[in-house]
């Protein structure tokens, strides 16, 4: 055989893999994610076999020789069940995978965005599915969840935000980034539901720089970390970002200065968002941010502001409703790193192959906002 | 019967075809008349009402799908979930063998395969004013992006 007629046969063979799918995608090897403060020097991942697959936290103090896990889920955009219930069928999964952790973990965080228009409805299923969880559950808004009726139903079901609280040594925060979008409805005379789907477009243009801490939000965060030793662990939970990724999509909150002056005297201070349902990683100063995977459908990155830091995360089969989704497991290492680990469903994590490497993907697409929604 | 002697005919055949032609050739060199302010603001509202029909679906709208006659999702979901400012459709990129479908494919191609997969919509006509519009919105957002056919 020659090698032309040898390569056509190598070509075919690749081509029509079962079901259009690369042969690399069906090995389903994992991957662990090691923040950058803990990769220095050595490999940034490594192999990981069948595991079941969520976002939990690991945490493990030499301070007290404590350790404990706990579990993140978010971004599970909820609608009613006769709508669709490929979203239901996600959050079931990961809800099952945090309930049978073992050991358990200590609590769960949702970090927002449970339903997909804030209908009650959506909220009531995400309550009634989340009962399955049985250890402490936590709870921040996302504005999913939010601008229907402006947090009421979600403030009744699952408390108000902020909060904080204190568990073997770690001081746990959550913030409330969704609330403070300016006015864009009362002189357009919009329905409630038209708010909200204004609010749902990540691309739409009406809500402008919705994503915020907001003044007295700021100060609540002083005054709640003035007691806390400087160089304690401190882990705040947010659903959007507290850095400047992507201000058109608000993966930020508009006033990050002042979020990174008030958390800028603390030496470990750990960030975890949802939002932006994606593998991020990024570092300020001392503040470690760490995006987390949703479960419904991830975003792909955003045209700049990508954080170096970031290893970016496989291009998902967008046939594959399981594909570049899931939650995550994280650690508080004895050196006070918090160490995640995302548990993604499907495929690997991370864009490792050499020739095929996730935001490097789109070096030659140019992107301009919308212009129908400001008509 | 009067006779019209060859000459006389001959040349009326000639006078006939010269004005035909002449008819033809200033409908062939027509676009080499620069063309008005107007007109270019017609040529460009043609197209924006193309983009903006073409952004309402691309975001769900119910009353642009009833308009044209489409059903883009039965799932709640619109392109722009997965798609902000349309990102990663890729228009530069197609032609290109695209390994969901298998086959060597264009971006309309693609438009009707997010629609019945994902979307689990119905497959739309795919020289209609849906898929023009779809495509319209599409690569006015990518425009400036490198022209890259085939590539991965």
């Amino acid at each position: 055989m020659n090698d032309s007629k040898s390569r056509r046969l190598d070509t075919g063979q690749c081509l029509h893999a079962p079901a259009g799918r690369s042969p690399h995608s069906a090995t389903m090897t994992r991957r662990i994610f090691l923040h950058k403060s803990l990769y220095i020097g050595a490999a940034g991942v490594s192999a990981y076999g069948f595991f079941p697959l969520l976002n939990t936290l690991d945490i493990a103090l030499a301070a007290t020789g404590q350790s404990f896990k706990f579990a993140w889920i978010s971004d599970t955009h909820l609608y009613p069940k006769d709508v669709n219930t490929r979203f239901v069928e996600k959050t079931v999964r990961a809800i099952k995978e945090t309930q049978a952790m073992n050991p358990p973990a200590d609590f769960l965080i949702f970090g927002g965005d449970l339903a997909q228009l804030g209908d009650p409805v959506e909220l009531q299923l995400g309550a009634e599915l989340l009962k399955e969880v049985t250890i402490k559950k936590v709870y921040i808004p996302g504005e999913h969840d939010w601008y229907l009726d402006m947090g009421a139903t979600w403030n009744k079901m699952f408390g108000e935000s902020p909060w904080s609280f204190d568990h073997k040594g770690v001081r746990f925060i959550g913030l409330d980034t969704v609330s403070r979008a300016p006015d864009f409805w009362t002189s357009r005379k919009m329905t409630p539901k038209e708010r909200m789907g204004h609010m749902a477009t990540l691309d739409g243009t009406l809500g402008g720089a919705w994503a915020a801490i907001g003044t007295q939000q700021l100060k609540w965060l002083t005054d709640k970390l003035t007691d806390w030793p400087k160089d304690a662990p401190v882990v705040v939970f947010s659903h959007n970002p507290l850095y400047e990724y992507y201000p058109p999509w608000n993966f930020w909150v508009r006033d990050w200065r002042e979020v990174q002056e008030v958390l800028k005297p603390y030496t470990d201070v750990t960030n975890i968002h949802g939002h932006t349902h994606q593998v991020l990683y990024n570092e300020i100063g001392k503040l470690r941010s760490i995006g987390m995977l949703a479960t419904s459908w991830p975003w792909p990155y955003a045209p700049e502001g990508v954080p170096v830091l970031t290893q970016p995360m496989i291009r998902a089969d967008p046939g594959d409703h399981f594909d570049g989704v899931g939650w995550s497991e994280l650690a508080l290492t004895a050196a006070g790193n918090v160490d995640n680990q995302y548990k993604m469903w499907r495929k690997d994590v991370f864009a490792a192959a050499p020739v095929d490497r996730g935001t490097e993907d789109n070096r030659n697409q140019v992107l301009s906002p919308r212009v129908a929604d400001r008509l | 019967m009067t006779h019209i002697r060859p000459k006389v005919l001959l040349t009326g055949a000639g006078l006939a075809a010269l004005v035909v032609l002449s008819a033809a050739i200033d409908q062939a060199f027509a676009h080499k008349a620069p063309h008005t302010k107007e007109q270019l603001l017609a040529f460009e509202q043609v197209f924006m009402d193309q983009v903006i029909a073409g952004d309402h679906l691309f975001h769900g709208d119910p009353a642009t799908e009833k308009r044209l006659g489409v059903k883009l999702s039965n799932t709640g979901m619109a392109c722009a979930m997965c798609h902000p400012y349309t990102s990663d459709t890729h228009p530069h990129e197609f032609p290109k063998y695209q390994e969901q479908m298998a086959q060597f494919a264009t971006l309309r191609d693609m438009i009707n395969w997010c629609i019945e997969k994902p979307n689990e919509g119905e497959k739309i006509d795919p020289d209609g004013e849906a898929m023009k519009a779809l495509e319209a919105y599409i690569y006015y957002s990518n425009r400036n992006s490198k022209l890259d056919p085939g590539r991965h």
